[in-house]
C-alpha cells in the first residue's frame, strides 16, 4: 500500500496540475494531510507549485516507480489481480471508448460526424449502455478494489458523474473540464496500470 | 374515447376517434396516431394508457382488467391482420415499447418479435420457407426478453443462436424466458411501467423538473417482416438530403431484409432508385408520404419502412440526423419555405455544427508538392499549424504548438488544451487522444507509427486532421467566410437581432477581461467583477460564452460571430 505521502504525490501523476482540493478530490484524504504532504514533496523536489496548483516533477516520477513495485508487491502477485487487469483491458475498457467515441461522433449517411445532440434517444441509448457497462466495471474490478480502496472511489465517482449526464448535464460523458465520466475513467486506468505494473495497451 | 372503446385501460385506434392526448399515450403511439391520421399505412396497433401505469404501481401489480383488455386488444391485431398470436400457423409477432409524453434515458426501449416460441418458431418457418429467418427472430426475441424483462446484464446480442441466449440468461439470472405469449406479452407491459421509475428515469426527471411519478404508456404493434419475399424489404428514407441540405429525398432499400439490418451497417443496401424500378407503386407512395410528414414535422424527417408482399408499411418517422452544412440548409429553407420564422429557425442550429463548418482546411493546391511527414487516422478534424514538441509542459510553455506523443493519458490534458494539433504514434479513432481531442474541438491524428515523435520533434509542422496527414512547414489554409456564405450570412443576421449579448470583431467596451491571458488551464478563468467585454479563445466555446452572459457582460471579441452568437441565444433560451 502507499503511505498517505506517497498517496498525494502519486495522485498527481492521474491528475496533473492540481489544487490540493483537487487531488484530495481523487484520494479522498483530507486536505490538510494532501497539503502536508505537498509541502514535503515540494521540498524534496518531486513536485512543482505553480499559482496555488501542484505539478510533479521527473524526479518525483522516478520516486514514484521505487515505491511501486515495493507498494503493490502483494496485489501484483495475485493471479485474481491479473485475470481482472485482463477483463478489463480486453473488455469494459474498450466498450468505454466506443461509447465515448459514439457520444461524441454519430452516423450521418456513412460517414462519422460531430454528434450534435439533436437526437434525444441517440444520446439516452449511449447513456443507458454506459450505466450497464459501468455496473459490469464495478464486478469485473472486484479483486482489485478488495485490494485497494481508491478503486472503489473511482468507481463512485464515475457513478456520480452518470447521474449527472442522466440528469441532462451532458457535459459529464466526455468534456475535459469536468469530472466526466471519461476524465475519471481514464483517472482510474491510470491508477490500476500503475498498481499493477503494466503499459498503457496502446 | 375510450367509453367508445369500452376499454378501460387500452386506446385502440378506430376511425373517426379525436386525437388522444400525448399524456395519455406516450410520444411514440401520438406519433404512429399522426401517420395514421394521415392516410398513411403503419402496422396495426394498441396502446395501454399511462392511467394503467399509475394504477399498477398503486396495486403493485397489472391493475384488475388489464390482462383480458391485453387479449382483446391482440384479437384486434389478429383480425386485422387474419394473423394468430401464439400460433401454429401464420403467427402473430409484435413489439412492445414504452412510450412517455416526453422521452427519457434508462427506460425501456423496444422489445420486438414478441409472441415468438419454438412452435412459432417452426410456424414461421413453414411459412415463410426460410427456417434461418425464423430462428432469428426467434433469437433475437430472446434476447430482447432476456436484457429487458429479466434484466440480464450480459451481452446477448453475438450469441449463435436462442440456446445459447437462453443458457446465457439461466446462468446470469436464472430465469427463462417464457414460453407462453400471452405471460410474455402481460410480463413485457409490466417490465415497461417499472423501467419508467429505474434510477436513470427518476434522475432525469428530477433534473428537468419533470413530475417523480410521470409514467409511461405501452405501446404494442403488429410486427411487418422485409424478410419475408423478393417482394419484401426495408429502408430508410430522408426527407432532405442530410449530407448537405438540399430538399431531395434520398434513401436506402435492401431487398428481404429487416430493419436492423440497414441500421447496422452489415449489408449494403440499394439506393432507393432500385425501389422505383421494382415497385414504381411502391416507390410513389413513399415519396408522397416523405413530403406528407416532412411538412407535417416541420423539419428534414428520418422514415423508417418496410414492404411486406408488395405492401408498404411505414415504421417511424422522426427529425433527421444531418451533417453541419445540411443543419445549416435546413433551416434557412425552412425559413424561404415559411415553415419556420428566423427565431425558431436559430433553435435548429446549434453553435458546435457552426464551429464546424468555420474549421480551416488547407487552400486548395498548397498539399501539392508539401512533404508528407507522417500519416494516421484523423480523429478529430480541422487544420492546424504549429511547432512539434513532445511534452505536455512544452505545449503549456508555447501555445498553440503541436504536440506529439507516443500515446496520451491523463498526465497529458493540461498540454493537449494548450495544444493547436495533437499527433500520436499509437492509438485509433477510440483512443484518450481521440477522445479528449474530440472534446476540446483540437485536429487530432492518431496511429502514426512509431518513430513520428522523433522524426517531427522541433519542426514546423501542418496537421491536417480531416485527412489524417502531417506535412512539412506552414501550409496555406482557407476557411469559410461566413460573411461570405449566403446561408451563414442571414443566420448571423438573425442571432444578432436574437442574441442577449453583442459579438462582434472588434469595438471594446472598457474594461476588458482577455482569457488568453490568464493563464491555460483546465477551469474556465474567474472573470473579475464588473468586466464589460470578454476576448480569447476561451470564450468562443459554449462553456465560455456561458461564463460571460452570467458575468452580465456586455461584449465578447471574436473573429467569428455566428457561433458565439449561437451559444448565448441558446444559454439566454435555458435560463430565461
Amino acid at each position: 500500500m502507499l503511505d498517505p505521502y506517497e498517496l498525494t504525490v502519486h495522485s498527481l501523476t492521474l491528475r496533473q496540475l492540481g489544487t490540493a482540493e483537487q487531488l484530495a478530490d481523487i484520494t479522498g484524504q483530507d486536505v490538510a494531510e494532501v497539503e502536508a504532504g505537498l509541502e514535503k514533496a515540494v521540498a524534496a523536489g518531486f513536485v512543482m507549485a505553480a499559482r496555488g496548483s501542484y505539478l510533479i516533477t521527473p524526479a518525483g516520477r522516478e520516486h514514484l516507480d521505487g515505491v511501486y513495485p515495493r507498494a503493490f508487491e502483494g496485489l501484483r502477485a495475485d493471479p485474481q489481480v491479473t485475470a481482472a487487469m485482463e477483463a478489463f483491458e480486453t473488455g469494459v475498457n474498450k466498450q468505454v471508448l466506443a461509447l465515448t467515441t459514439d457520444w461524441q461522433t454519430i452516423e450521418v449517411d456513412g460517414a462519422r460526424v460531430t454528434n450534435d445532440h439533436g437526437d434525444a434517444d441517440y444520446d439516452a441509448k449511449i447513456i443507458d449502455k454506459l450505466g450497464r457497462v459501468h455496473e459490469k466495471t464495478a464486478k469485473v474490478l472486484r479483486p482489485l478494489a478488495d485490494a485497494d480502496p481508491l478503486v472503489d472511489r473511482f468507481l463512485d465517482r464515475i457513478g456520480t458523474a452518470l447521474t449527472r449526464a442522466e440528469g441532462g448535464e451532458t457535459d459529464y460523458v466526455s468534456g475535459v473540464r469536468v469530472d466526466s465520466v471519461h476524465t475519471v475513467w481514464f483517472q482510474m486506468h491510470e491508477h490500476i496500470l500503475r498498481l499493477t505494473g503494466r503499459e498503457r495497451p496502446e | 374515447m375510450t367509453a367508445t372503446t369500452g376499454f378501460r385501460w387500452l386506446v385502440v385506434p378506430e376511425a373517426d376517434m379525436p386525437e388522444p392526448s400525448r399524456e395519455l399515450v406516450g410520444g411514440k403511439a401520438w406519433s404512429l396516431w399522426r401517420m395514421r391520421s394521415l392516410g398513411l399505412r403503419v402496422p396495426p396497433a394498441f396502446v395501454v394508457t399511462t392511467k394503467a401505469c399509475a394504477a399498477y404501481f398503486e396495486g403493485d401489480d397489472l391493475p384488475e382488467g388489464l390482462a383480458g383488455e391485453l387479449t382483446a386488444g391482440i384479437r384486434h391485431l389478429e383480425d386485422q391482420l387474419g394473423r394468430t398470436f401464439g400460433g401454429t400457423e401464420r403467427p402473430l409477432l409484435v413489439s412492445v415499447r414504452s412510450g412517455a409524453a416526453i422521452s427519457m434515458p434508462g427506460m425501456m426501449d423496444t422489445i420486438l418479435d414478441l409472441g415468438c416460441n419454438d412452435e412459432v418458431e417452426r410456424a414461421l418457418a413453414a411459412e415463410s420457407g426460410d427456417p434461418e429467418f425464423a430462428a432469428e427472430v426467434h433469437r433475437r426475441f430472446t434476447g430482447f426478453y432476456g436484457r429487458l424483462v429479466l434484466g440480464c446484464t450480459e451481452d446477448l446480442e453475438d450469441l449463435p443462436d436462442t440456446a445459447a441466449v437462453r443458457a446465457a440468461i439461466a446462468e446470469d439470472v436464472g430465469e427463462a424466458v417464457p414460453a407462453d405469449p400471452w405471460e410474455q406479452l402481460r410480463a413485457a407491459v409490466a417490465a415497461v411501467f417499472r423501467s419508467s421509475r429505474s434510477r436513470r428515469a427518476m434522475a432525469y426527471r428530477k433534473h428537468y423538473g419533470m413530475p417523480e411519478d410521470l409514467g409511461t404508456a405501452v405501446t404494442i404493434q403488429a410486427m411487418v417482416f422485409g424478410n419475408l419475399d423478393d417482394d419484401s424489404g426495408t429502408g430508410v428514407l430522408f426527407s432532405r438530403n442530410p449530407v448537405d441540405g438540399t430538399r431531395e429525398p434520398y434513401g436506402e432499400y435492401l431487398p428481404r431484409g429487416q430493419g436492423e439490418d440497414v441500421v447496422s451497417g452489415r449489408v449494403t443496401p440499394k439506393p432507393l432508385a432500385h425501389l422505383a424500378q421494382r415497385w414504381p407503386r411502391v416507390h410513389a407512395e413513399l415519396l408522397a408520404a416523405a413530403e406528407c410528414l416532412d411538412r407535417e414535422g416541420r423539419d428534414a424527417q428520418d422514415i423508417e419502412f418496410t414492404v411486406q408482399r408488395g405492401e408498404l408499411f411505414l415504421l417511424q418517422s422522426r427529425p433527421a440526423k444531418r451533417t453541419a452544412r445540411a443543419a445549416v440548409r435546413i433551416a434557412v429553407e425552412l425559413v424561404d419555405e415559411g415553415v419556420l420564422d428566423p427565431a425558431e429557425a436559430l433553435t435548429r442550429v446549434t453553435a458546435e455544427q457552426v464551429r464546424t463548418l468555420l474549421r480551416p482546411e488547407i487552400a486548395p493546391g498548397a498539399a501539392e508538392g508539401a512533404k508528407l511527414l507522417a500519416s494516421g487516422v484523423g480523429a478529430s478534424p480541422g487544420v492546424a499549424s504549429g511547432v512539434v514538441v513532445d511534452t505536455p509542459e512544452a505545449a503549456q510553455a508555447h501555445p498553440g504548438c503541436v504536440l506529439v506523443r507516443k500515446s496520451t493519458s491523463p498526465d497529458d490534458v493540461h498540454g493537449m488544451i494548450a495544444a493547436a494539433a495533437v499527433v500520436t504514434e499509437q492509438g485509433g479513432a477510440t483512443s484518450h487522444a481521440a477522445v479528449v481531442s474530440r472534446a476540446l474541438d483540437t485536429p487530432c491524428v492518431v496511429g502514426c507509427g512509431a518513430g513520428t515523435v522523433d522524426a517531427l520533434v522541433g519542426r514546423t509542422v501542418t496537421v491536417d486532421a480531416t485527412a489524417g496527414r502531417v506535412y512539412a512547414g506552414e501550409l496555406a489554409t482557407s476557411a469559410v467566410d461566413e460573411r461570405e456564405d449566403p446561408d451563414l450570412r442571414r443566420l448571423t443576421a438573425w442571432a444578432e437581432a436574437a442574441s442577449p449579448v453583442q459579438v462582434r470583431p472588434d469595438g471594446a467596451v472598457e474594461p476588458v477581461f482577455d482569457g488568453d491571458q490568464a493563464g491555460v488551464g483546465e477551469a474556465l478563468p474567474v472573470i473579475p467583477a464588473g468586466t464589460k467585454t470578454v476576448r480569447g479563445a476561451v470564450f468562443c466555446a459554449p462553456d465560455g460564452v456561458q461564463a460571460a452572459l452570467d458575468a452580465g457582460v456586455e461584449v465578447i471579441l471574436t473573429a467569428h460571430q455566428l457561433p458565439v452568437l449561437l451559444a448565448a441565444i441558446a444559454h439566454h433560451r435555458r435560463t430565461s
